[in-house]
């Protein structure tokens, strides 16, 4: 058993527990032991909170590291936004006055930063340390048929020099996660664009995910597939309001890839959790009922 | 700048003061080569978005056009194609997002943006615990949201420092 250090975060706890579900159902399975991180906060968060003040940001960051640092683990995160934070964090603490700075503020509890965990997200993890062959072992209901829009997002893959993840403008990490659980991965044209939830205004993250959206339509992709919970959420309840701005239906149901898993590894459908979607996956009741 | 200027009139105060953020001093290494917009989505989907001239805007420091009324900083996707595609490392995201700190400091921070930091500052979360998330992980199998620590949170923060000397002007 791999032993890794959890951080789940705010999103997919506090708001979509069975995106939660899905990994602790899926990763022992895998060989991976999580960990859970006590006294964890929020990374903090890499839009609102870094906008603030980013030296606050940073020391948020240095403190949960710390906890990890504590356990002799690595930090693995399930959500795009934490690890760009937590990745940033490492990056920028390598700078030994930055990390004074931050240390003389971590004084004040107790605790110092020293760089000794790394920061990876699960899917990183699950290619990596895992590897897809044993991946496509541990399903027991393969998704044959299933075409999977691939959706990055942008945390994951950039920047890379900082991620060190995959190529952003050829990456393969999803493609052969989707595919190690027998699905037809899709990438489609627009692939690489962003969830725009940033953005204040609506106007561009309206208009980017209606381009994404009708791309992935026209490759006719079953789901969206992700690995991070601000983009799910964009395309869950953002895509009802993309429908209603320019009268079109796209319905493609966004999927975190975890839940993807755990129903080929044999979860029950309705044990997932999608009836909260607004977009269901009701194709893959399909493959339950076969 | 306005057409009756014949010398570039460059505001050396507000570049100190951007120079102090985390990164913020990088548009420095800016040749307004424009890389960085071929692949922003908030330029192709925006007229008045561009990572280039907001760049320039702070070479020479306009204040006011990046910090107004009516800045566009909050448009950006932070999606980092600026930072993967610079060839002078000039992290245009990382610039912005030090605007945005300036912003702040000048209290032009937008209300979603107090909003979530003020639920930070209270629960360590930027997505509040309650009875009705417990409830649902529970049907999950999964144990309840355990509280954050918030008095390591407030320390490291200064956020103690802050209340106390709140108390101490109180007459």
């Amino acid at each position: 058993m791999k032993r890794v250090a959890f951080f789940p975060g705010c999103l997919i706890p506090a708001r979509h527990p069975a995106m939660e579900f899905a990994i602790r159902a899926t990763l022992p399975r895998l060989g991976v032991e999580l960990v859970d991180l006590d006294g964890a906060s929020c990374c903090p968060d890499p839009i609102y909170f870094k906008s603030r003040d980013k030296l606050d940001w940073l020391t948020v960051a240095a403190r949960n590291l710390t906890l990890a640092e504590d356990l002799g683990l690595d930090v693995v995160t399930n959500c795009s936004g934490c690890t760009a934070t937590l990745s940033e964090a490492v990056h920028l603490l390598g700078d030994g006055e930055l990390r004074e700075r931050v240390n003389s503020r971590l004084a004040r509890i107790g605790r110092e930063y020293r760089g000794t965990s790394r920061v990876r997200h699960i899917a990183t993890v699950v290619r990596d340390d895992v590897g897809a062959d044993a991946v496509r072992e541990s399903v027991v209901r393969p998704l044959q048929g299933l075409k999977i829009a691939v959706h990055y997002g942008c945390h994951l893959l950039k920047p890379s020099r900082v991620m060190q993840v995959d190529d952003p403008d050829d990456p393969h990490l999803m493609e052969s996660l989707v595919a190690a659980l027998g699905a037809e991965p899709v990438r489609h044209r627009n692939w690489f664009l962003c969830c725009g939830k940033a953005c204040q205004g609506e106007d561009i993250p309206a208009a980017m995910m209606r381009d994404l959206l009708s791309t992935v339509h026209d490759e006719h992709a079953d789901i969206l597939g992700m690995i991070c919970p601000t983009c799910f959420g964009q395309f869950d309840h953002g895509q009802k309001r993309v429908g209603e701005m320019f009268g079109e239906d796209f319905h493609t149901p966004p999927v975190y890839y975890f839940q993807l898993l755990a129903f080929a590894q044999g979860a029950a459908y309705d044990e997932l959790g999608f009836e909260r979607q607004r977009f269901k996956p009701e194709c893959l009741r399909a493959y339950q009922e076969a | 700048m306005s057409a009756q200027d014949d010398v570039v009139r460059i505001d050396f105060a507000f570049k100190r003061e951007l120079a102090r953020k985390i990164e913020g001093n990088l548009a420095n290494y800016c040749y307004q080569c424009g890389a960085c917009v071929g692949d922003c989505p908030a330029a192709r989907y925006s007229d008045v978005f561009n990572p280039r001239e907001i760049m320039l805007k702070v070479l020479y420091g306009l204040e006011e056009e990046l910090l107004g009324e009516d800045s566009v900083l909050w448009e950006c996707t932070n999606c980092y194609s600026c930072h993967e595609r610079c060839p002078q490392q000039v992290k245009p995201v990382e610039v912005i997002i030090s605007l945005k700190n300036m912003l702040a400091d000048r209290g032009g921070e937008p209300g979603v943006a107090s909003k979530i930091i003020r639920t930070f500052q209270t629960t360590g979360r930027t997505v509040p615990p309650s009875p009705a998330i417990d409830r649902q992980r529970e049907r999950f199998g999964l144990a309840p949201l355990k509280p954050v620590p918030m008095d390591e949170i407030r320390a490291i923060l200064g956020l103690e420092a802050e209340a106390d000397a709140r108390e101490e002007r109180q007459p």
